[in-house]
């Protein structure tokens, strides 16, 4: 029933070659015709950007592969279905003196750079676990440190090693492997990535969304972006003080480790918040790095709890209330209060992960505190568009017929479970649900697929959220899906992003059904009645094929060709199209001489030069 | 006091002869609900006393403190005719008992969707005229409609207590005036004539004429005179009716009949002599209390008083002596009875506008011979709000066969088609109900040829449908309405406190259920929006929303928006160029205005998508100067593939070109939507293809590439083209008196409106002006006239056409560009428009 898409499409090739890709033309033969549309777009794309030889960072997966490990790295990433560049460089050897005379000149920066990427902790995680081949996942703007930490890194392993004389001494060395330009979301593990080379742990760099892993463990070093503690100290106070609710306060991930000492701060510069309890100030737990994979989806959530480790006990003193968990930070309510009877302070920067925060609770005030520009930012209106706005696209899916499913992790916990339970909950809705994987989704990519009135996006929390101005049909989320598809279910303005929380959701009981649905885009009642048929069908099963035939067979009016959301299935909008192929029986039957055709590049035919 | 009881109404729905439908209908403010009154008042629902004050089929709260009909009432009376005055009926009937449907309507023209709604169900129509405003741009607009939908009119002169009490006028002077609003009905109904209504003008002389007085309960048409005076003078009664109107003249001196005025001074028309005199000689003694003049008057009359009602004095004697003489009722229900066909003569000319289907099979014969045995057949036209907060009733009329309680129905919506089961239900009806004034009652079936309230089908039927039983599968649907008003006005609401937001998205789906002609939409940013006929309908649609159909739980309104339209001035100045996203594809196109009048037949439906291609072409040939060859060269109409504007393939000899056509009218659909200025939806823009370079292997050429690339070249063509916006603008009709004509033009002037007519109606002091108004100033606008005319001049507002801003949206500062700014924020874009250079490429 459903034509399932299932394309994985990875590249490698060597980091410090990007420009000098030879054997271009055998991308293209990776893509049978068969694949239908999917494979010609991506292949074009590729041409396109192969012009200035910059691919599309989806694409792009590199693999630096440090020298003492080489060998065993070549033989795992022989795969007869991918294509690999191998071109050995080694940047490291090439110029040694580069670091060492950096490291030497300014000893402080060293140590700064040490602290920053976490190296000690990285190091005693890897010893502790005992991990053996070890990637470490860089954002693409982080990956100009990435030889830095690789060698630093190795260096207090080997130390560490030598130090550590009680084990046998002849341990293998630690394979240490550089990933980077993940295909989905850089914020997300790339496990698929990680296990081309066998990896048992992925070090992840850089801004997370700590979505919860599927098989591989993780160890998170978030950064450390500096921040004006007084400064920040004191907006937090004047906010207190004007707020009316208790304040609390969470925070990017990159400012987790000044988070304590902002806490200290307040609390020696004033002592208002034992005066007066309104005014309390409250901090979420600062998560521990450490993540190891539940099987079990249905505890995700038990699974942050228990690796709180290193937060403060004292903000959740005497808390027994209900436990929040958003993009890695965790907190606890006291008994019978709820996030409504809070103000949120957040420190850090404009960016998904405050958005998400915006849409989960959009109930609360919220304040932003950019602690680059070191000032506060309360004009949130543009945030709580996007809420408004994502309401629209739910009223936008209802009336939709063909949706489509991207897969945009292939890492995050429980995405084969959402992935089935959104195309159950579509097929219910009498809905076609078509599953597509291409990496990062472009307007390009998804106008390829113009029969789909909705894509439905399957990633982390905080990629989730596609702005879709650009594409001809709506990006929608898991749970903005389920809102859509289940009759009688209603927008409360309750949002939830995270794949855990969506599959506790409990499942709306479906009230009235009969009733005609509502359509806000066309201003009346539409029926779907689909409902309807499905009735009818299940009492005779063995007639389903023919009634199905019977409809895809349907003779149908020609003369619109593309109306959105009139056709109810892949193969009936193409049977709407008005070019169906090539015609084969021509009347003129009579054989035609040849002509000459046109001459050139695409970019600027011979022929048409002067025409312009 | 009640005459009547249902069992006795149920029992006269079966002598489909004896029934009538009508509903009354007029211009705001000529009289209809309170000469309903005097109707009701009839059959005995309300005292006769109290008649034209209680305005009984008012229900609403706000409708009775406004003074207006919002909501079109339906009403079954009960009426039974003396032998004596059925005598001279030629018609087939049934014993002497009526029954009388009737549906009040209102006559704001913000509300005419609740006329189209009240006549689709009536056969005949009594058209209420005010004597001394006349024939008004509503009281034409609605006779146009009944004409329309085959109802047959007759005509009452309201308000005849003006001419006597307030004017003062003569004998003559009223004549003219009457026979003038008469001439002036005549013609707007013989413009609409239908050869199988036959004739539908009125003639006071045939008796299709009454005058009335709604407020103190009197009528008579010329029968009732002529039946006076026919027995004095020994001649016909119809002879004596002619006599009655027209150039007919007596002298009393000589007793003689002349068709000329003589000269001389006792010789007066016959209608002033027999007629208009003795009324004016009644009231003037009345209002005079010179009751020793009165009772010997009466007596002569024939008019027996109460002997309480002898101790009434000045205007409420005047009331009582009048009802009693000439009561309303009767005059109005024989004309009624005598004059407007019976459902079963109606039907059988009415089948045609009906029924879709075909004409020969049983359905249609069924509805063709009113058959209470046949199939049934029912429409349900609107529906009613019941007093169980969100419940409706569901109203119609049984166009054949009988609806029972309890009966399953097959309920065809409006868009279902013949043979499939989209907007299709089989459900049973709970109650069957029927109106009598405010109180209905529950009867056991309702056969053909009545109307009829249903329980128990509200959540299936949206806002109107086809009735028929399970089992008639074959059975078409009865034709879906048109209404002649569009929602222009639109208002985005949003509740108070956020976690009321199912509260209102539920009562935006009863409001919608509710009224016809609202409708409840949600725009790109997420905000709801109400769009309704004009500034007073939406007030109370969104009255009834947050009283009736959220509970009370508070709402937000916005200011009023309207949407714009946008459209290019010339032909594009020169031709632009786009690259598809792999730079392998490039679409060459121009923009150009489409003819003048083109948009407007689009819109119409005249021309459309659907239409056989050589009439589509011969049509635009040869009325608006196209090129025969080109004409067929249209790929598609946008947007929502009807809208009024199209693609038009200029190429020569492309290679592949017909591959990407569905993608280029995927990328059309989707611009034409959103035009580049504002993304409010394009107007009379032809796209024309100029070129197109494509890559020769057709997976560079998908629609990933070509889509984007389509919309992006068909914006780049917009602009280039001198863009422009187009605003919607009203045709104003005011009347008022010379003295407030300095107020109104100012008004006016200050509006942006410009008046191209102004005409004064001959015979009175009153101005006609008709007026253009853009839509976007016309808030407030009936407010601020009413002050600076002190009351004496009121509106009416209809959407005409779109008018394009002259101002230029792309030069900063003007009027044009701070309107696309505004609504640019309003929707939550970047307040800059995307330039040119974004959406046009370079070679």
């Amino acid at each position: 029933m459903f034509l399932a898409l299932h394309i994985f499409f990875k590249l490698y090739s060597q980091y410090n070659k990007p420009h000098k890709i030879k054997n271009f033309k055998s991308f293209g033969s990776l893509f049978p015709a068969s694949l239908g549309s999917i494979g010609p777009s991506i292949r074009l794309l590729l041409q396109s950007r192969g012009q200035k030889l910059e691919l599309n960072p989806s694409f792009r997966n590199f693999f630096l592969k440090p020298y003492t490990n080489k060998n065993s790295a070549a033989r795992n990433l022989n795969s007869d279905t991918r294509v690999r560049v191998t071109v050995k460089t080694h940047l490291c050897r090439k110029n040694p003196n580069l670091i060492g005379k950096r490291s030497r000149s300014s000893f402080t920066l060293a140590m700064d750079f040490e602290s920053n990427y976490d190296i000690a902790t990285t190091a005693d995680f890897i010893r502790t676990h005992k991990f053996t081949r070890v990637a470490l996942q860089f954002p693409d703007d982080l990956l100009k440190d990435s030889t830095r930490v690789v060698s630093v890194l190795r260096k207090r392993l080997r130390s560490l090693r030598e130090s550590d004389t009680t084990g046998s001494g002849d341990e293998p060395d630690i394979g240490l492997f550089v990933m980077a330009d993940t295909a989905y979301g850089s914020c997300c593990v790339d496990e698929v990535g990680a296990s081309h080379i066998n990896a048992d742990c992925v070090i992840h760099y850089g801004h997370t969304c700590f979505s919860p892993t599927t098989t591989l463990p993780a160890f998170f070093v978030f950064g450390k972006a500096s921040i004006g503690l007084a400064d920040c100290v004191e907006s937090m106070s004047q906010y207190a003080l004007t707020s009316s609710k208790p304040i609390m306060v969470l925070y990017g991930l990159e400012y987790a480790h000044s988070i304590q000492q902002v806490r200290k701060a307040l609390l020696e510069s004033s002592t208002f918040c034992t005066s007066d309890p309104k005014s309390e100030v409250h901090f979420a737990d600062v998560p521990s790095p450490y993540m190891f994979p539940s099987k079990d989806t249905k505890k995700l959530n038990d699974l942050q709890e228990e690796t709180c480790g290193c937060g403060d006990n004292s903000s959740s003193d005497g808390a027994s209330g209900a436990a929040y968990s958003i993009g890695g930070l965790t907190w606890k309510l006291l008994e019978g209060q709820s996030m409504e009877d809070y103000s949120l302070f957040w420190i850090g920067h404009d960016n998904s992960a405050f958005a998400n925060v915006v849409l989960r609770f959009n109930a609360c005030e919220i304040v932003r505190y950019d602690a680059t520009k070191s000032q506060m930012v309360a004009d949130l209106s543009q945030q709580r568009r996007i809420l408004k706005r994502r309401y629209y696209l739910v009223e936008r899916a209802k009336d939709a017929n063909i949706v489509g499913i991207l897969v945009g992790t292939l890492g995050v916990a429980g995405y084969l479970h959402i992935i089935n339970q959104m195309m159950g909950l579509i097929t219910a809705a009498g809905k076609k649900a078509y599953t597509l994987v291409m990496g990062k989704p472009n307007p390009a990519k998804l106008a390829n697929f113009p029969e789909c009135d909705v894509f439905l996006y399957v990633s982390c929390a905080q990629t989730a959220l596609l702005d879709s101005k650009d594409y001809l049909a709506p990006v929608i989320t898991p749970f903005e899906a389920t809102i859509a598809f289940n009759r009688g279910s209603q927008w409360t303005g309750a949002y939830v992003m995270g794949f855990g929380d969506l599959i506790n959701l409990p499942q709306v009981q479906v009230g009235n059904q009969e009733e005609a649905r509502f359509s806000f885009l066309k201003g009346g009642y539409v029926e779907d009645f689909e409902n309807q048929e499905n009735n009818v069908e299940e009492e005779r099963e063995d007639l389903a094929l023919a009634n199905a035939t019977e409809k895809a067979l349907q003779l149908r009016d020609n003369c619109n060709s593309i109306i959105k959301g009139g056709a109810k299935s892949g193969a009936e909008f193409f049977a709407n199209r008005t070019y169906q192929g090539l015609n084969i029986p021509d009347d003129n039957t009579t054989p035609q001489s040849f002509v000459i055709g046109r001459k050139g590049r695409a970019a600027g035919y011979e022929d048409e030069n002067n025409k312009h | 006091m009640v005459k009547f009881t249902a069992d006795e109404l149920r029992r006269i729905m079966d002598y489909k002869h004896n029934i009538r439908n009508m509903s009354v209908i007029a211009h705001v403010d000529h009289g209809k609900s309170t000469l309903t009154d005097s109707l009701v008042a009839a059959a005995g629902i309300i005292a006769q006393e109290v008649a034209g004050d209680v305005r009984m089929t008012d229900t609403r709260a706000d409708e009775a403190e406004r003074g207006i009909t919002i909501k079109s009432t339906g009403i079954s009376l009960y009426y039974e005719m003396t032998d004596d005055s059925l005598k001279s009926f030629k018609g087939e009937r049934n014993g002497n008992e009526y029954l009388i449907n009737l549906i009040d309507s209102p006559g704001h023209v913000d509300f005419s969707s609740e006329v189209t709604a009240a006549l689709r169900i009536t056969d005949g129509a009594l058209v209420v005229v005010d004597c001394v405003e006349g024939v008004c741009v509503q009281t034409e607009t609605v006779l146009r409609q009944a004409l329309g939908e085959r109802i047959r009119p007759v005509l009452t002169v309201n308000k005849m207590d003006r001419c006597f009490l307030e004017l003062q006028v003569d004998g003559e002077e009223a004549y003219q005036t009457f026979s003038r609003v008469i001439e002036n009905a005549n013609v707007i109904m013989a413009t609409y004539e239908d050869p199988l209504l036959g004739d539908v003008q009125v003639y006071p002389e045939k008796g299709t004429v009454a005058f009335s007085a709604g407020l103190h309960g009197w009528a008579f048409t010329l029968t009732n005179f002529a039946k006076m005076y026919a027995s004095k003078f020994g001649v016909d009664e119809t002879k004596m009716m002619e006599r009655l109107w027209g150039e007919n003249f007596f002298d009393p001196a000589t007793k003689k009949w002349t068709t000329k005025n003589t000269g001389s001074a006792t010789c007066k028309r016959g209608f002033v002599q027999f007629c208009y005199e003795p009324i004016k000689q009644v009231i003037n003694t009345c209002m005079n209390d010179q009751k020793d003049k009165l009772w010997p008057m009466l007596t002569k009359l024939g008019i027996t008083m109460k002997s309480e009602e002898k101790d009434l004095m000045g205007k409420p004697l005047m009331k009582r002596v009048m009802q009693t003489w000439l009561p309303a009722s009767t005059a109005l229900l024989e004309m009624m009875i005598f004059h407007l066909p019976s459902p079963s003569t109606a039907q059988r000319y009415r089948v045609e506008n009906l029924y879709e289907g075909p004409l020969d099979d049983q359905y249609a014969t069924a509805i063709r011979n009113c058959d209470p045995e046949g199939p049934l057949m029912l429409y349900v036209s609107k529906m009613i709000p019941a007093s169980d907060k969100g419940r409706f009733f569901a109203f119609g009329r049984v166009f054949s066969g009988k609806v029972s309680t309890g009966l399953k129905v097959r309920i065809m919506g409006p868009n279902f088609v013949p043979g499939e089961k989209k907007d299709l239900y089989v459900k049973s009806v709970q109650r069957t109900v029927i109106w009598m004034g405010k109180r209905q009652e529950t009867v056991e079936d309702v056969p053909c040829g009545n109307t009829v309230a249903m329980v128990g089908l509200d959540q299936f039927i949206t806002k109107n449908a086809t009735l028929t039983n399970e089992k008639e599968v074959d059975a078409h649907p009865i034709r879906a309405m048109k209404f002649s008003v569009s929602p222009v006005v639109r208002v985005a609401v949003q509740c108070k406190v956020a976690s009321d937001l199912p509260k209102l998205v539920e009562g935006l789906k009863r409001l919608a259920k509710s009224d016809p002609m609202v409708v409840c939409t949600i725009e790109e940013s997420g905000e709801h929006i109400v769009a309704g006929a004009g500034e007073l309908h939406l007030e109370i649609c969104l009255k009834d929303l947050q009283d009736d159909f959220m509970g009370g739980a508070e709402i937000i309104k916005s200011d009023p928006v309207v949407s714009f339209r946008e459209t290019v001035l010339e032909r594009s100045c020169r031709t632009v160029m786009s690259k598809s996203p792999n730079k392998h594809n490039r679409l060459y196109m121009e923009a150009r205005p489409l003819e003048d009048g083109l948009a407007e037949a689009i819109d119409d439906g005249k021309i459309g998508p659907r239409d056989d291609p050589k009439n589509r072409s011969k049509i635009l040939s040869e009325e608006y100067g196209w090129d025969k060859d080109l004409a067929k060269k249209i790929w598609c109409f946008g947007p929502e593939t009807t809208g009024p504007n199209m693609v038009v393939d200029m190429c020569k000899g492309v290679q592949y070109l017909n591959e990407i056509k569905d993608s280029v009218v995927a990328g059309f659909q989707w611009a034409s939507k959103e035009g580049a200025l504002s993304e409010e939806n394009m107007r009379a823009i032809c796209f024309e293809v100029c070129d197109v370079v494509l890559h020769t292997d057709a997976i560079h050429r998908g629609g990933g590439q070509i889509i984007p690339t389509a919309r992006r070249v068909f914006y780049a063509s917009q602009l280039t083209a001198k863009p422009r916006l187009l605003e919607p603008v009203y045709m104003v009709e005011i009347q008022a008196p010379e003295q407030a004509l300095g107020g109104i033009y100012s008004v006016l002037n200050q509006k942006r409106g410009h008046v191209f007519e102004e005409m004064q109606r001959p015979g009175t002091p009153l101005y006609n002006i008709k007026a253009y108004l853009p839509v976007i100033e016309s808030f407030g606008f009936s407010s601020q006239l009413r002050a600076a005319t002190s009351g004496q001049a009121f509106p009416q507002c209809v959407f005409d056409h779109w008018d394009m801003m002259s101002s230029d949206p792309l030069e900063a500062g003007s009027q044009a560009a701070t309107l696309v700014t505004d609504i640019r924020k309003r929707k939550g874009l970047k307040e800059q428009m995307t330039p040119l250079s974004e959406f046009e490429d370079k070679l």
